[in-house]
């Protein structure tokens, strides 16, 4: 028997509207119905972040393929809330990385400013689109978006991590 | 029994030669040898005797024919153990007889001998499949014995970087004769420039010094340079090939040789080749040079003053040899000594409540100082061991370094020699023992590099054994299986599957039971054509399946493994095996569906987690659900589950079967199971025991037919029962373990 879709409860997005916003929680209006408490959840936040699936407790609410169909403002109080779950700086420009008792000492310019953080030796993953994801001794992730774009010490330094 | 304990115990289709003369004698005409055990006693004694398997006897010879028993009235053959010796013994039909003694360490060889006899007896193996399978083990052993004929394969595998092999050797030699060159220039320097105030060749000497310098340190950077390139030339000539080789073979060989064993071979092996390639191979030239050049140039200067210099050298070789003998015997107690320590540390640390429990640290503190003295002691004997050879080996060369300068001296005094010969001589004395040494190095080096060569190429020469017709077709599977007859080894003397005979309609469910070893597994792989069976057909929809291309047979069906092993990827991409250009919902839905879904969406990145190594970041039952996935998103005609939940609790279990029984649905599926619970809807269960089919039909036919599966049934009923029932009382839940009796 083939796979059967239904289980995935996939929403129309011009049936959904969100109504309000709060950290990482939503009020959700579907088919005329409103939920609260619903909280948004990206099964590829990597591969596919355009799709959202919305959680009210365990309980699944349904999922829209693709989040950016939505009416203008519903799509601006989603993002909003989105921006919390799945925060994570761009790097623009690597300063330094110095090797610090086993550790790596990073210095790096971000969308949100300088940080510095310590990561292990395997920290840097590649997306398959060429993304860099790095990971910090807490797992905190810091993203790359073209790393061919950065400057030639940035990619120097990066280039030996990988 | 030194003698003995080198040859071969066992001898599978020995050549006329290989036989000896008493077993020779008691060959009819047109009897063939299979297998000749040698054994290491007779009687009560030690001494030779044979037991020989003919195609028609069993035979056991010491001088004479002892024992003789013909093929077909032997019933079994066994052997029984005692304290040193074993005897082997066959069921005949006329009772039991005993053959030869032997000791224990002829046990694996004459077990290999009882299970061959088994195979034709009992197995009732057909002997043509059983002599093609031992003749393919024994050409498989045999490709690693001798050192030369694998140097010689070796050097063939590496010709097409062998432009580079010999420009490494060609610079590496280049280097040693310049390095000759100076001690002559200093011999001219002083001779022919300083004792005869020669000035005006002066400039012409130190610029040849120069010139020498300069070329050396040209030759060393090109050393250098041809060093690394020839390494990472060898290493990866041999890892690629052997690595194209493992997509070649079957599963069959994986098996045999284990993940641990494939794994070794490709990444150290081709190591420890490249490693002694480089420490041995070349090295056997440039040192066999020195040995020429320099030897040559001592000779030229003075043949007399030559022998002094020879003179230490037995003596070093001896010392060394002596070394080599005994400071294995120093080293290991070494090492013993110190893993006494290591042990009564990793007891304090691992067995901590019991030492604090009992109150034993006063104890422990007492084994770990005893055992601290016995290392320094071990230490000391290695010390002193060393001392008594090395300073007479040293004090040899010095001798004969004295020796030159008291006859050479001399002969300079006389005359008879310039100043500057005798400089030269010295240093080219001491540039002609480091190659001599070298040699012995290199030869024993060479030994090992044929054995680690061996390994390789007993991968390198397997052939390919699942081979498609080259006018094989693509075909839509219907989901018909059928196998006739299906004979199957690992390694040529075990049989895994013997004489199975299997027929399932499109759309069946099978459940495939037995115990551990039986053969289920075997089975199922060889249903999907991961293994190529020896002997007997296998066809799908009726059509021979080396008439059906692979590639169209691997996209229809799928397997789930019992320990299921992922790829260093993310989640959705471990579940994208099974369909290439999945789309996202398709994986979410094949999660879902395989009870995964919601605990991916609890990690943080859900289906974008990165799996680790093998999937190490999941447990086994997550894995296991994670191949599900895929396996149901390939949505294939066959399915074969091995244990697919056997790493589950009991709760998550009675999800995913009922979910199992949706899902295969319409789909031929065999589903191998020890919970005979999992089996609940299969449309028949096939019970296997020991490579044969004992029992068919559905579970209630099985029942009353009080055979092997209705004893899996009760032992299993019976354990569900002891496992302890659960019983709340006013504390909360208390489990309670006493057994209860079945009816309670």
């Amino acid at each position: 028997m083939p796979l059967d879709l239904s289980t995935l409860k996939i929403l129309d997005p011009s049936r959904v509207r969100v109504l309000e916003a709060k950290l990482d929680e939503l009020t959700l209006e579907v088919d005329g119905a409103v939920y609260s408490g619903v909280r948004p959840r990206r099964p590829f936040p990597f591969s596919h972040p355009e799709i959202v699936i919305f959680y009210r407790g365990d309980e699944e609410v349904g999922m829209l393929r693709d989040y950016r169909k939505l009416d203008p403002r519903s799509r601006e109080l989603l993002e909003k809330v989105l921006k919390v779950i799945y925060f994570m700086p761009k790097v623009r420009k690597v300063l330094s990385i110095r090797s610090v008792e086993g550790k790596y000492e990073w210095r790096v310019v971000t969308d949100k400013g300088e940080v510095s953080f310590y990561s292990w030796g395997r920290c840097v993953r590649v997306l398959h689109d060429g993304r860099l994801v790095i990971r910090d001794i807490y797992g905190r992730a810091y993203i790359v978006e073209e790393p061919e774009k950065l400057d030639g010490r940035s990619r120097l330094y990066l280039s030996m991590m990988i | 029994m030194s003698r003995a304990a080198d040859e071969e115990p066992l001898k599978l289709y020995p050549s006329p030669d290989e036989l000896p003369a008493q077993v020779k004698a008691a060959l009819k005409d047109g009897e063939e040898v299979v297998a000749l055990a040698v054994t290491d006693l007779v009687g009560s004694e030690y001494g030779e005797g044979y037991v020989v398997l003919t195609n028609s006897r069993v035979l056991a010879v010491n001088g004479k024919v002892s024992e003789e028993v013909p093929l077909a009235k032997v019933t079994a053959a066994s052997i029984r153990g005692y304290i040193n010796t074993c005897v082997l013994s066959l069921d005949t039909e006329e009772g039991p007889r005993s053959l030869a003694v032997f000791t224990r360490g002829r046990l694996e060889a004459f077990d290999k001998l009882v299970t061959i006899i088994n195979n034709l007896v009992i197995g009732k193996i057909p002997y043509n499949l059983l002599k093609e399978q031992l003749l393919n083990k024994m050409k498989s052993e045999q490709s690693r014995k001798s050192a030369r004929a694998v140097l010689v394969k070796l050097l063939g595998l590496l010709k097409p970087i062998a432009p580079l092999l010999a420009a490494t050797v060609a610079v590496a030699v280049a280097i040693r004769v310049v390095g000759l060159v100076p001690p002559y220039l200093m011999k001219v320097l002083v001779d022919e420039v300083l004792t005869k105030a020669r000035a005006d060749y002066l400039p012409y000497v130190i610029g040849a010094l120069l010139a020498v310098n300069l070329a050396n340190t040209a030759l060393n950077t090109a050393n250098a340079y041809l060093n690394t390139k020839l390494n990472v030339a060898v290493t990866n000539t041999l890892r690629s090939r052997v690595y194209r080789k493992l997509h070649e073979l079957s599963l069959t060989h994986y098996d045999r040789f284990g993940s641990g064993g494939l794994w070794s071979r490709i990444i150290d092996d081709t190591n420890r080749v490249q490693w002694f390639l480089t420490q041995a191979f070349i090295p056997l030239f440039i040192n066999a040079a020195m040995v020429v050049f320099v030897g040559a140039t001592l000779v030229t200067m003075d043949a007399w003053l030559t022998l002094i210099v020879l003179m230490p050298i037995p003596v070093s070789v001896t010392g060394n040899l002596i070394y080599r003998k005994t400071a294995s015997r120093y080293y290991h107690r070494l090492w013993r000594k110190w893993s006494r320590i290591v042990s009564v540390i990793s007891d304090t640390i691992n067995a901590a409540v019991l030492v604090k429990s009992f109150g034993k640290e006063p104890e422990f503190e007492r084994k770990f100082e005893q055992s601290q003295d016995e290392f320094q002691r071990a230490q000391m004997d290695v010390f002193k061991f060393e001392q008594r050879i090395w300073p007479a080996v040293g004090l040899a060369f010095t001798a004969s370094s004295l020796l030159v300068w008291w006859f050479g001296g001399n002969e300079v005094l006389k005359g008879k020699m310039s100043l500057g010969t005798l400089m030269a001589f010295t240093s080219y004395m001491w540039m002609f023992y480091s190659p001599v040494f070298g040699l012995i190095d290199n030869v024993r080096n060479l030994q090992l590099l044929a054995v680690a060569a061996g390994r390789l190429f007993e991968i390198l020469d397997l052939e390919p054994d699942v081979v498609e017709d080259p006018d094989a077709v693509d075909i839509e599977l219907k989901g018909a299986i059928e196998c006739e007859n299906v004979w199957f080894t690992y390694d040529g003397i075990h049989y895994a599957l013997k004489g199975v005979s299997l027929r399932v309609r499109p759309g069946e469910r099978i459940g495939l039971v037995g115990p551990s070893g039986s053969g289920k597994t075997t089975l199922a792989k060889l249903l999907l054509h991961l293994h190529d069976p020896q002997v007997g057909a296998l066809r799908y929809d009726g059509i021979d399946v080396r008439k059906i291309r692979m590639r169209s047979l691997k996209r229809q069906v799928a397997i789930v493994l019992q320990n299921p092993v992922l790829l260093d990827a993310t989640i959705a991409e471990n579940i994208a095996l099974g369909k290439e250009d999945a789309k996202p919902e398709e994986i979410i839905a094949a999660a879902k569906a395989a009870k995964i879904h919601e605990l991916i969406m609890r990690l943080p990145e859900a289906y974008d987690t990165e799996v680790g190594m093998q999937g190490s970041r999941l447990s086994g039952g997550e894995r296991a659900r994670v191949a599900l996935a895929a396996a149901l998103l390939k949505d294939p005609k066959i399915l074969v589950l091995d244990e697919p939940t056997a790493a589950l609790d009991a709760l998550t279990e009675d999800q995913v079967t009922e979910e199992l029984e949706r899902l295969t649905r319409g789909r031929t599926t065999i589903i191998i199971a020890h919970r005979l619970s999992t089996l609940r809807f299969t449309d028949r269960i096939v019970v296997m025991e020991n490579g044969r089919i004992v029992e068919e039909g559905t579970h209630e036919e099985l029942l009353k037919r009080d055979g092997l599966y209705k004893r899996l049934w009760e032992a299993q009923l019976k354990g569900l029962t002891r496992v302890g029932a659960v019983e709340v009382s006013e504390e909360g839940v208390r489990v309670e373990y006493a057994a209860r009796p079945q009816h309670a």
